[in-house]
């Protein structure tokens, strides 16, 4: 019937998008199963690879250096480092001059919005003059209606971190005056767009509200919303006018940078002629002899069964809805693979709330070859591979890897099916 | 002794609070300290069930009778904290109809007024409601909100000349001559420590008289004052609905049992409970088949429960007590009356009275007994008003404004605020600033926490319960940072770092509780927002790490020729727009 | 855990089970779906509307927090919830499955019902947009004449100066024959088949304004063998519920479902060309109307290309084929994006050789039906649309395709190109 390829990867974020792309490297025709928009765009839009050890306080300075430190089920430790360099090299590709940190394998300080520096592998290119490591003072510039970000607090944050260089905040009222419940897109469109504050564009109003505070600042900061289209324009714009460079602090949700790499990503799928199909539901699959024939996709009501040779399972963990869970117990929804966890439910988390949760580890346990095993250690079906959220074993909030994981994992499991046919 | 007799009032719940602002009212002296927050203890930990008296009508007729009368009171005095939702005691095909028939027969002997309904009747005022009950009798329940109350209260009392100390603990009792003089209390706050009420160390306070509405906590101000109070805490667990699956208060009309009302409650419905008899007031186990239960029981009532999304549980104590030598045994079935002990003639202890059980429907009733027994002492007969002036925030109470276009919210944000805050919304919301939502799940705007900041210092759950803020499906998730960020007005960034951490603690307290399912989803979600894009978990501030920053990256640009203007050169090998 | 307890063992209830029950007046109770909401916010970053208007506050305000806020007794809908276009982009955002789109409608349509002044030029205005079929029903019987009534710019100024339509719109013209008359007049089906058997959906657009594509529908269709009922019918319903107009949708979906339901029991599957169509008849008709046989219709409903990519080889006929025809810049309409059919033209159509086809971007068009209509919504509608016609002039050729009408039209007065639908060129290709 219609829908027949090589290898069908089901999930659309980073690892999904980087599992088809690897496997469409091996002459492989791919296709892209996502259901809704992926978790980046919760997520900060830097790419962590490992940013602390379970034994360590500090912050790592080379990610390679603490491999050797985590348990033998973290998937980096299946995969191998040289995975885990694929996986940013296959990155770096995807991306192009869109993110920095490729230069040296580590790690940047990255000043968060609440004010706390996070270790990162791949930042991007509109982070960049924030690093902490760079001595020029900053002006971090916050808008009165946005709650999420207070750059005083944030600034006297990073003081208190020891940062080498003076940190300074101040709020300023959004140029154009909206409701104060805008969303971060409509201040992005305003800048992307130049839209027409008073007879000037909304860039060179902005700039000249931050130009008084300015103070000698070589650098000024301002939450992530500076444009999206037109991001390198409005970021271009603002230095010109206020003769300092300007950079973006990652925000939560609603996350622009987010929804940038996103479409970095489909773009590259695009490109290596990866098919996609989105907004329908991997419910169900068909077997035949042991292997996995067919998913099956919830069209509105009718499914229709999605046929390839290897699968590989990138549907995420917890937050992506790879992972379901009830009272009763910690499920991966699709195929059923076996995900330990402890019978009683008050065993998945500690009492400290930044304590070692085992739910955040809950995930598939892989083989060698990522393919998800049932609780004997043999693989759960000969052609299905498994990538990112859903692969159990890491600790990713804390260890800040997801992005690592994801990449590393994507290219391996990717590869493995496109090789498997 | 002064012309104006000064009382000391242990304890910020629902009893102190109504206490201190009944004495004040009546022209005395009154300091109350609390140990936590007002409503720390049982009264912060409750369903928010306002009793019409139906559930005492069988067993209880006294109780009933009060609370009967004092839910007229609170709907009067205290309207902005009240929803009139009414009851429903709902009888299930297995549950007696001897029973049903007593209780309405108990509810018309207290003089409640019932109503009974049809399967078909009951079922057109709550939809979800079994298919199969038989019939219902409807009541006039209502829900309260325990925190809004006890801090109207607590600012009345003030507006009369009342300090409030929140955050001073009671270590000792003063005893002067075979007589309470007052107590010490430590002060949370003090140097290097975030400053709540009065700043630092410990405090002796000298009253004439000592009032002990502590609670389940009773016993322990009696020990420091050498007497034995027995008071017998029982724990109930409360789980909360992300939503409300029904507008009505729900009871199980039989005899007793765990598991048998469901309480509408501001945005959630709450589920309770349990009635098991524990030791220490403040260390006993919260375990996981209390809340199984109350799914599994409510939902033979609302079966939609089953599956539906729950976004905390949270347990209380109840300061249960009855007279030395009563021997009951199951608490069920310990009274829920109240007990004044007056050391003097108990004890031989002048100086102090006790006041212990009861329940919160009738505080102000027990507030308004035992602040007569206390003017007897300096032989004031002052009449109590409590009952006819308005609480703050109750006064020409009308939400008929439009709101919403004055203060340019949106309609439902408009709504709730005005909900919460009752006659303060003017000062509230008026504001010439921007006034964004802080907490989306709950409606809480800037002016709002702002107010709040105001009365509760850096104290964000004080905050919280002020506000609701935090207290919505994501359990902070979304607000938790943005509370701390409107602290930044007036504190300094470790008063807000500290606060927040505080918050973000409490918030997972309960949460923990309800962790499958969607809630699971949104707890991996909330720990990957503040773990992982903010890095809160080992923020090297938080966990006091030196950071090398120099052996990290700094940027593009770096490794470039020295000479490089780094604001220009973009750097990097992959660079150029 | 061993293996005897393996996964499969669990009993778990799907999280999303929740029955709408009448309760607010005779609408739905939808605080339960609240439940699946975890706040990430998704839905906002996908939302055309707040991206250009600060008025509007947003899917996930207007739809899990606005219902959560509510109490029984609470009636008022804030009323940004006209300033919804309905594109429903945030159903597709939303990893959580929240009934966006259906809380969207639930509270439109009670704002319509209980706060808006039904005598207001906008109810009014609303409420005639909503109708277009009654409008093209009666334009349509003398087409030249409307043609001529409707271009004149003193007509398009009367229309917003009395009803606040948009003057900078041309209307789109009447077709001198409608779809139905031209089925009638070449006799129905000329096909006939027991197995094969479709009933088409044509909507109003494609038989008013476009018979072309249903033309062109039909030519396919019969080519694979297909035989094709036309039953009567009336408007899906999909600019009543962008209205809030949810009496005139029940009353045109009271006709729908039976005359299709009948159908279906004797094996046909229902099919639209226009994507908005299908859209309303699988999602909306169920979530919104209890009328007997919904589900049916709903289940039995697809899209003209979806269901040919499902149950035919249309890649292997197009295999080799090239096709003389003008490069292409497509655009994917919100609606088909919800579905599952934002790729499908490129995908299909990007093999043949003879012409290249081109996807102008995720964004969405600006118009969403009778949005972009509204005087006080033009200018809002072209701004969302700015990045569509952006890379409408960066693609190559001058020609647009596109499977919804109103998309069409955005794209055609925004670029100035003639647009067409992916049924036209396969039937250029196949037929």
């Amino acid at each position: 019937m219609a829908i027949e390829e090589d290898v069908i990867v089901v999930g659309g974020g980073v690892a999904g998008t980087v599992a088809a792309l690897s496997a469409a490297e091996t002459g492989a025709s791919v296709r892209l199963i996502t259901h809704k928009k992926s978790t980046l765009r919760h997520a900060s839009g830097l790419i962590d690879v490992l940013g602390y050890t379970p034994d360590a306080d500090g912050p790592l300075a080379d990610p390679f250096e603490g491999l050797d430190s985590l348990p033998e089920e973290h998937p980096y430790r299946v995969v191998g480092e040289d995975a885990i360099r694929e996986g940013l090299a296959t990155f770096d590709d995807i991306v192009g001059d869109e993110y920095h940190g490729e230069h040296t394998d580590a790690n940047a300080l990255v000043p968060t919005h609440g004010g706390a520096v996070k270790p990162t592998a791949r930042y991007p290119k509109a982070a960049a003059a924030g690093v902490a490591s760079d001595d020029r003072d900053m002006l971090l510039v916050g808008f009165a209606s946005m709650t999420d970000f207070e750059a005083s607090l944030a600034a006297d944050h990073l003081d208190a971190a020891g940062v080498p260089f003076e940190a300074r905040g101040v709020t300023i009222e959004f140029p154009k005056r909206f409701r104060a419940d805008a969303k971060v897109t409509r201040f992005a469109k305003a800048l992307d767009t130049d839209e027409d504050v008073g007879g000037r564009g909304t860039r060179e109003a902005l700039a000249a509200a931050v130009e008084p505070h300015l103070d000698g600042a070589a650098r000024v900061g301002f939450p992530s919303l500076l444009g999206d289209d037109h991001r390198h324009e409005v970021r271009a714009d603002l230095e010109a006018y206020l003769g300092a460079e300007v950079f973006e602090v990652p925000m939560g949700p609603p996350s622009l940078p987010g929804l940038r790499l996103e479409d970095l990503l489909f773009d590259a799928l695009d490109e290596a002629g990866v098919g996609i199909s989105s907004g329908n539901k991997a419910v169900g699959y068909e077997t035949d002899d042991g292997e996995v024939s067919a998913v099956i996709v919830d069209r509105k009501g009718r499914e229709i069964p999605y046929h390839a040779d290897a699968f590989v399972l990138a549907t995420g963990g917890l937050v992506g809805k790879g992972i379901d869970s009830s009272r009763e117990g910690v499920r991966e929804p699709l195929f059923d693979c076996y995900i330990p966890h402890p019978d009683d439910r008050y065993d998945w988390f500690v009492e400290d709330a930044f304590g070692d949760h085992p739910f955040t580890s809950f995930g598939v346990v892989p083989d060698d070859r990522l393919r998800p095993t049932r609780a004997d250690g043999h693989a759960e079906f000969e052609n299905l591979f498994a990538a990112g959220g859903v692969v159990g074993g890491a600790n990713v909030a804390a260890e800040k890897s997801a992005s690592g994981v994801s990449l590393a994992t994507g290219v391996v499991a990717g590869r493995a099916a496109g090789d498997s046919i | 002794m002064t012309d104006t007799p000064e009382i000391l009032v242990i304890g910020g719940g629902s009893t102190g609070t109504g206490i201190a602002r009944d004495l004040a009212m009546r022209g005395m002296d009154v300091t109350l300290v609390e140990q936590g927050n007002l409503t720390h203890g049982t009264t912060g930990r409750m369903h928010g069930l306002l009793h019409s008296g139906g559930r005492y009508a069988v067993t209880d007729q006294p109780s009933a009778k009060e609370c009967i009368e004092e839910n007229r009171v609170l709907r009067e005095i205290a309207s902005h904290t009240v929803e009139m939702t009414g009851g429903l005691f709902v009888k299930r095909p297995e549950d007696t109809e001897e029973y049903f028939e007593k209780k309405l027969k108990g509810c018309k002997e207290c003089g409640i007024p019932t109503e009974v309904l049809s399967n078909a009747e009951a079922r057109q005022l709550e939809p979800y409601l079994a298919k199969d009950i038989d019939k219902a009798i409807r009541v006039p329940d209502g829900a309260i909100d325990p925190f809004r109350l006890c801090v109207a209260n607590a600012a009345s009392a003030e507006q009369h000349g009342a300090r409030i100390e929140t955050h001073s603990k009671v270590v000792d009792v003063l005893i002067e001559a075979g007589e309470v003089v007052g107590v010490e209390v430590e002060h949370t706050s003090g140097e290097g420590k975030r400053v709540h009420g009065r700043s630092g160390g410990r405090e002796k306070i000298y009253a004439d008289y000592v009032v002990n509405a502590t609670g389940a906590w009773a016993g322990r101000v009696g020990d420091m004052a050498g007497v034995d109070i027995e008071v017998r805490p029982s724990k109930g667990v409360m789980t909360i609905m992300n939503v409300r699956q029904v507008d009505t208060v729900i009871n199980r009309c039989q005899p007793k049992g765990n598991a048998d009302i469901i309480v509408p409650h501001e945005t959630t419905a709450i589920l309770g409970t349990t009635d098991e008899e524990v030791e220490d007031p403040e260390d006993y186990p919260e375990e996981q088949w209390e809340v199984d239960m109350m799914i599994s029981e409510l939902s033979k009532l609302v079966p939609m429960l089953q599956e539906a999304r729950t976004i905390r549980s949270f347990w209380g104590v109840r300061p249960l007590y009855e007279p030395p030598g009563t021997g009951t045994t199951d608490p069920t079935d310990i009274t829920r009356d109240f007990f004044l002990l007056d050391h003097a003639a108990r004890d031989d202890l002048p100086g102090m009275t006790s006041i212990v059980g009861g329940k919160f429907t009738t505080f102000r009733m027990m507030a308004e007994k035992i602040s007569d027994h206390v003017c007897a002492k300096f032989g004031d007969t002052t009449e109590c008003r409590t009952a006819d002036v308005p609480l703050p925030g109750s006064e020409d109470f009308s939400v008929l404004r439009d709101y919403m276009d004055e203060f340019g919210l949106r309609s439902p944000i408009g709504r709730r605020s005005v909900q919460r805050l009752g006659s303060r919304a003017d000062e509230v919301l008026k504001t010439n600033e921007p006034n964004p939502t802080v907490c989306e799940c709950e409606g809480v705007t800037r002016a709002e926490v702002r107010d709040a900041i105001s009365s509760a210092g850096s104290d964000l759950n004080a905050v919280r319960l002020r506000t609701r803020a935090s207290m919505g499906n994501c359990q902070g998730a979304f607000c938790c940072h943005r509370m701390a960020n409107e602290l930044a007005m007036e504190y300094p960034e470790p008063v807000a770092r500290e606060a927040l951490d505080e918050l973000y603690q409490e918030r997972w307290k309960g949460e923990r509780h309800a962790m499958w399912g969607e809630q699971l989803s949104q707890a991996m979600l909330k720990h990957l927002l503040h773990a992982t894009t903010m890095n809160r978990d080992r923020d090297p501030v938080r966990v006091g790490s030196d950071v090398d920053f120099g052996a990290f990256d700094g940027g593009p640009a770096v490794g470039d020729d020295a000479g490089a203007k780094r604001a220009a050169a973009d750097g990097g090998r992959r660079d150029g727009d | 855990m061993s293996d005897a307890q393996s996964p499969t063992d669990f009993d778990f209830e799907p999280v999303d089970d929740f029955e709408p029950v009448d309760v607010f007046d005779d609408s739905m109770d939808l605080r339960p779906g609240a439940d699946n909401c975890y706040k990430c916010t998704a839905c906002d970053t996908s939302c055309p509307v707040a991206e250009v208007d600060d008025e509007f506050p947003g899917p996930k305000f207007q739809g899990p927090e606005q219902w959560r806020l509510k109490r029984k007794e609470d009636v008022e809908i804030d009323d940004s919830i006209l300033s919804c276009s309905n594109c429903m982009r945030c159903d597709n955002a939303c990893p959580s499955s929240v009934p966006l789109s259906q809380m969207h409608n639930e509270a439109r349509g009670e704002y319509v019902e209980n706060q808006m002044d039904h005598r207001s030029r906008e109810y009014i205005r609303n409420r005639i947009l909503a109708n277009y079929r009654t409008l093209a029903e009666l334009g349509s019987k003398v087409p030249r004449i409307t043609n001529a009534v409707m271009g004149n710019s003193l007509v398009q100024k009367l229309n917003e100066k009395l009803l606040g339509i948009t003057a900078e719109r041309e209307f789109p013209e009447f077709a001198t024959q409608t779809f139905r008359e031209w089925w009638r007049e070449r006799g129905g089906a000329q096909v006939s088949s027991e197995e094969k058997r479709i009933a088409y959906f044509h909507g109003c657009y494609s038989n008013y304004n476009t018979p072309e594509v249903g033309k062109a529908l039909v030519r396919v269709f019969e080519e694979f063998g297909y035989e094709i009922a036309v039953p009567r019918q009336r408007c899906s319903g999909t600019p009543m519920f962008a209205n809030g107009m949810l009496d005139d949708a029940e009353r045109a979906a009271n006709v729908n479902v039976p005359e299709f339901k009948d159908l279906i029991d004797e094996g046909y599957d229902v099919i639209a060309s226009c994507t908005s169509c299908s859209m309303s008849l699988k999602q909306e008709y169920p979530e919104l109307f209890q009328i007997s046989g919904i589900d049916e219709v709903s289940n039995h409903t697809y899209e003209a290309l979806e269901y040919l990519r499902i149950y035919e080889d249309v890649q292997g006929a197009l295999e080799g084929k090239s096709v003389d025809y003008p490069d292409l810049a497509y655009h994917a309409p919100c609606h088909a994006r919800n579905q599952g059919l934002d790729r499908q033209a490129v995908e299909l159509f990007r093999e043949v050789d003879g012409f290249e086809i081109e996807d102008v971007g995720s964004s969405c068009s600006g118009i969403s039906g009778t949005y972009g209509w509204k005087a006080e919504k033009y200018e809002k509608s072209m701004k969302i649309g700015e990045d569509m016609f952006d890379h409408m002039h960066h693609a190559k050729g001058s020609v647009g395709m596109t499977e919804c009408p109103t998309c069409s039209m955005q794209m055609e007065h925004g670029s100035g190109y003639e647009i067409r639908h992916p049924l036209q060129l396969l039937e250029e290709a196949v037929a």
